[in-house]
């Protein structure tokens, strides 16, 4: 068969209109889908996408730079620094001391006796 | 956007995909895709009757809601639907009982109308290509119209039909034959 013919079979049959479906069963579908899938958990408007993303190796530049922008910040932040019982001194001798919540524990390096009383 | 849904083309197997994941947009997007060739495929198949062919156009579709996962991803799914559709229409046949034998081109000898060059209308090639292809056996049939109005290739056509090649390409001839035959003034360009 040559080409023409072919082509001329082709957009006879290309050609021909026979009307389009019952929108009905569209709806009908859609009903059966939405049944059939009831138990099947739901994606949309899920943080799923989200969570896909930021797992997934896509836009790697841009989690990088905001990975390194909240640790430049935490780690020049003061107030999120974990120092305890690091007391500075006003002349600048700093005391080490291990603070303790329970009193019981706490050694009292100096008699408890008043001074004053002794004399 | 990030949290939005991504706005781009998805292939058909994709859009399997996320239909066995449950995705109700995917099913409706593959069903626009598909419902107006499918429903012309049962329209031509099943004796030119809209409302058989919006039978099988649910039915169909209601296969695919029912068991998505029967779908290979590994082949092609228009492949894979129109052998689903095509195997519909084998047991409707069988199921009519008027599954026709093979005519030999002699029986339809004194039904031939030709059509002289000054008659010949767009319509009128249909009517007439469709009215030889109803004598014809529905294998004929479909491979006449998997091949000329959905543009198959005949490796697709023979995986839709499960037959080889060499089979698809005789039942092309044989319906080409019938055409030329009946539509007089294409015998001119149908070589054999």
């Amino acid at each position: 068969m040559n080409k023409n013919s072919e082509q001329l079979l082709s957009k006879a049959l290309r050609n021909d209109r026979i009307g389009e479906p019952d929108k009905a069963i569209e709806d009908r579908l859609m009903y059966a889908f939405l049944l059939k899938n009831s138990s099947v958990k739901v994606r949309q408007n899920s943080f799923s996408s989200f969570a896909g993303w930021l797992f997934s190796g896509q836009h790697m530049g841009m989690k990088a730079g905001f990975v390194s922008v909240v640790l430049f910040f935490s780690l020049f932040n003061n107030q999120l620094a974990f120092d305890p019982g690091k007391v500075s001194a006003s002349d600048s001798i700093t005391s080490q001391r291990i603070l303790v919540a329970d009193s019981a524990h706490f050694i009292q390096l100096v008699d408890s006796l008043r001074v004053d009383s002794l004399n | 956007m990030i949290f939005r849904r991504k706005n781009k083309t998805f292939s058909d197997n994709e859009l399997m995909q996320q239909i066995v994941l449950g995705d109700q947009s995917a099913f409706s997007e593959l069903y626009n895709r598909y419902k107006g060739r499918m429903y012309y495929y049962f329209y031509r198949m099943l004796g030119n009757s809209a409302d058989t062919a919006n039978d099988f156009l649910q039915e169909l579709f209601m296969k695919l809601i029912e068991k998505p996962e029967n779908y290979n991803p590994a082949f092609p799914f228009s492949t894979w639907f129109y052998s689903v559709a095509n195997n519909m229409c084998k047991n409707e046949y069988r199921k009519r009982g008027i599954r026709q034998e093979y005519q030999e081109a002699e029986a339809l000898e004194p039904q031939i109308d030709y059509l002289s060059d000054s008659t010949i209308e767009h319509e009128q090639v249909i009517v007439k290509i469709f009215e030889t292809l109803d004598s014809l056996a529905e294998e004929h049939r479909s491979a006449f119209l998997l091949r000329y109005r959905e543009g198959f290739s005949i490796k697709e056509i023979a995986e839709i039909l499960e037959l080889p090649e060499g089979t698809v390409k005789s039942r092309l001839f044989y319906a080409k034959k019938m055409l030329a035959e009946k539509l007089e003034y294409l015998k001119d360009q149908i070589e054999f």
